[in-house]
């Protein structure tokens, strides 16, 4: 599986609970509260994990996170 | 003479018309564009029918729109009722119908939202903010912004008159509103503003959702001394390192939010490593900040002074401790302070006799800053309040009872002790643990539910709950969580739910949740330790 397809899965289970899902790799992750900052933390917990990588304290802003396919991007230059 | 919240911009119009009165997103409005522009909100909402006392929604999110609705609704006579735009529609539909909300301000971007909560709200009949809506009288915000409108609506207003509403954790399973009027908004504003000696230049913070009663400072006390509220789009407040660049981008110089949005900053942001040399006071409220975390902070931000303020949203904030040095050999928590001026406390035992200093009991306040009461519940109001006979029973004063236990230190100092009722803090959000298990049970397949809290190894809760099924149903954690996301804002559904065969009882056949919780703290610390 590739990462969009792993986080995607890993948000709609355990980050949205059952309350969206149809959620899609392009859709805003944080204008209408789909995660918030406890989702943030528990999100680069799985990323560390599962991806076996370090995302450095600064990588971890707005930016990167938009969405499913921006945090893709970001994951893909590991 | 300022008694009234708006006049606060209307002041700073005059005086400073073209300091920035709020920025968002490296944009802002003068006080004259924020007082011209809230003025013709009042205008158009006045012309659509709203008067006096009624309750005008805010559902969007943070935007510069954000403080026009919040001084255009009160100009209006109206008061703002903040809708947390991220809550479960049903548990929106459900404020809106209860304080009868005809009137929305709110944004395009919410038109998918907005449908589905007028499916549950059949008084609701304007939306402003919205360019087109079937079904709806619609106003867009060009059309509000169109007049530039130098004088409010006359309405004749005392500061006795409703300002807002907060809505809040209800013990019943429904949240409850929490009525503030100009005066109890304008005391607290007009005390911080004083005690922190917000000046001009100030350019203090807006973390806090507009729900959350911490927003009030960010906007009312800056108003009043006519500083810059610079707000933080809700997407930053996430990341740490986000949030301490934008702290040093648009210098900071006065802080306030949860302990927990400190914390994050503390250890994800590297702040020592940042010019945060602007910042000269961090401000914190709405739970217990731990010791040893707030030790680090006072090293990492060694140009500021800290403050802790404490205050359930009935009361804004009543007593209030600066922090000094802390001990290193203690992480004793912080007290939560002395009263603030023009506030009177009592500490009562059960039977509501006052006790000696240094004996635990209730904390009871009386001001200008408690609130008017809860919308529509003459219930709470009868027992959220204690009337204190006077002067041999010729008068009565009303002190607000805030469930909060506390005892009096010897310098004066409150410490706080816990609660005398079920609810809980969660990262700085106030959760009724009953309204938690009151959604559980509305679950057509729980028999019995229990909800406590657990530590999170952060210095505060994570929320917890157990269940047990009918009889010949199979229930999942899934399924129940499910089930409560969506009657529920997201920080007060449970992070596990156990489904068990039976409950522990205690010796009179009450489920035992003392040792539910028991069990579940075990295995956290041993998921912790692991």
């Amino acid at each position: 599986m590739n990462h969009e397809t792993i986080l995607l899965e890993y948000i709609k289970q355990e980050l949205l609970r059952g309350r969206k899902s149809d959620l899609k790799v392009e859709d805003d992750l944080l204008s209408n509260g789909i995660i918030d900052s406890l989702g943030i933390l528990q999100l680069v917990a799985f990323i560390e994990e599962r991806f076996h990588i370090q995302v450095p304290d600064e990588d971890v802003v707005f930016e990167n996170f938009q969405s499913v396919k921006v945090l893709s991007d970001y994951l893909a230059k590991f | 003479m300022l008694f009234l919240l708006p006049q606060a911009i209307d002041h700073a119009a005059r005086n400073c018309p073209e300091r920035e009165a709020v920025r968002f997103a490296g944009q802002g409005l003068s006080y004259v564009e924020l007082t011209q522009r809230a003025n013709g909100l009042a205008h158009i909402l006045r012309e659509h029918g709203a008067r006096r006392g009624d309750r005008v929604g805010i559902f969007m999110n943070k935007s510069l729109d954000t403080a026009v609705a919040l001084y255009g609704i009160m100009k209006a006579g109206c008061a703002y009722v903040p809708l947390d735009p991220f809550a479960p529609v049903a548990r929106i539909a459900y404020v809106m119908r209860d304080c009868g909300i005809r009137h929305l301000v709110t944004t395009d971007l919410k038109l998918e939202q907005t449908n589905l909560l007028a499916e549950d709200t059949g008084e609701l009949h304007y939306l402003i903010g919205v360019t087109e809506q079937e079904g709806f009288t619609c106003l867009s915000w060009e059309t509000v912004y169109a007049a530039k409108i130098d004088a409010a609506p006359e309405v004749a207003l005392t500061e006795q008159d409703l300002a807002y509403i907060l809505y809040t954790s209800g013990s019943t399973g429904t949240p409850k509103g929490i009525m503030h009027t100009h005066r109890s908004g304008l005391s607290f504003a007009l005390w911080a503003a004083e005690t922190y000696g917000l000046v001009p230049h100030d350019r203090v913070s807006n973390h806090a959702p507009l729900h959350f009663d911490l927003s009030t400072f960010d906007f009312f006390a800056t108003a009043v001394a006519g500083a810059t509220t610079v707000i933080i789009p809700e997407a930053i407040t996430k990341f740490p390192a986000s949030l301490a660049k934008l702290m040093q981008d648009e210098q900071i110089s006065v802080w306030y939010s949860v302990p927990f949005a400190l914390i994050q900053l503390l250890e994800r942001a590297s702040l020592e490593k940042g010019d945060l040399s602007a910042l000269r006071w961090v401000l914190f409220a709405g739970e217990v900040f731990p010791t040893k975390h707030l030790r680090h902070l006072l090293a990492a931000l060694p140009q500021a002074r800290f403050s802790n303020l404490y205050g359930p949203t009935e009361t804004n904030v009543c007593t209030y401790y600066h922090v000094t040095a802390l001990p290193e050999d203690s992480d004793e928590p912080i007290p939560i302070g002395k009263p603030c001026a023009n506030l009177e406390a009592l500490i009562v035992d059960a039977e509501d006799n006052v006790v000696a200093p240094g004996t635990p009991g209730e904390l009871l306040m009386r001001g200008g800053v408690v609130m008017l009461g809860y919308w529509g519940r003459p219930d709470l109001n009868e027992r959220g309040f204690f009337r204190r006979k006077m002067f041999g029973g010729h008068y009565e004063h009303l002190f607000y009872r805030t469930g909060d236990l506390v005892e009096q230190m010897p310098d004066g100092n409150l410490k706080y002790l816990g609660r005398k009722d079920r609810q809980i803090k969660t990262r700085g959000y106030r959760v009724e643990l009953d309204e938690v298990e009151v959604a559980l049970l509305s679950h057509e397949g729980v028999e019995e539910a229990a909800v406590f809290p657990v530590p999170d190894g952060q210095g505060s809760n994570l929320i917890e709950a157990a269940v047990t099924a009918k009889e010949g149903i199979t229930l999942t954690e899934e399924l129940l969580i499910n089930h409560v996301a969506v009657r529920l804002p997201s920080y007060a559904v449970p992070a596990k739910v156990r489904v068990l065969a039976t409950f522990p009882r205690t010796s009179t056949g009450k489920i035992n949740r003392r040792e539910l919780q028991a069990q579940a703290i075990a295995e956290a610390e041993a998921r912790l330790s692991g």
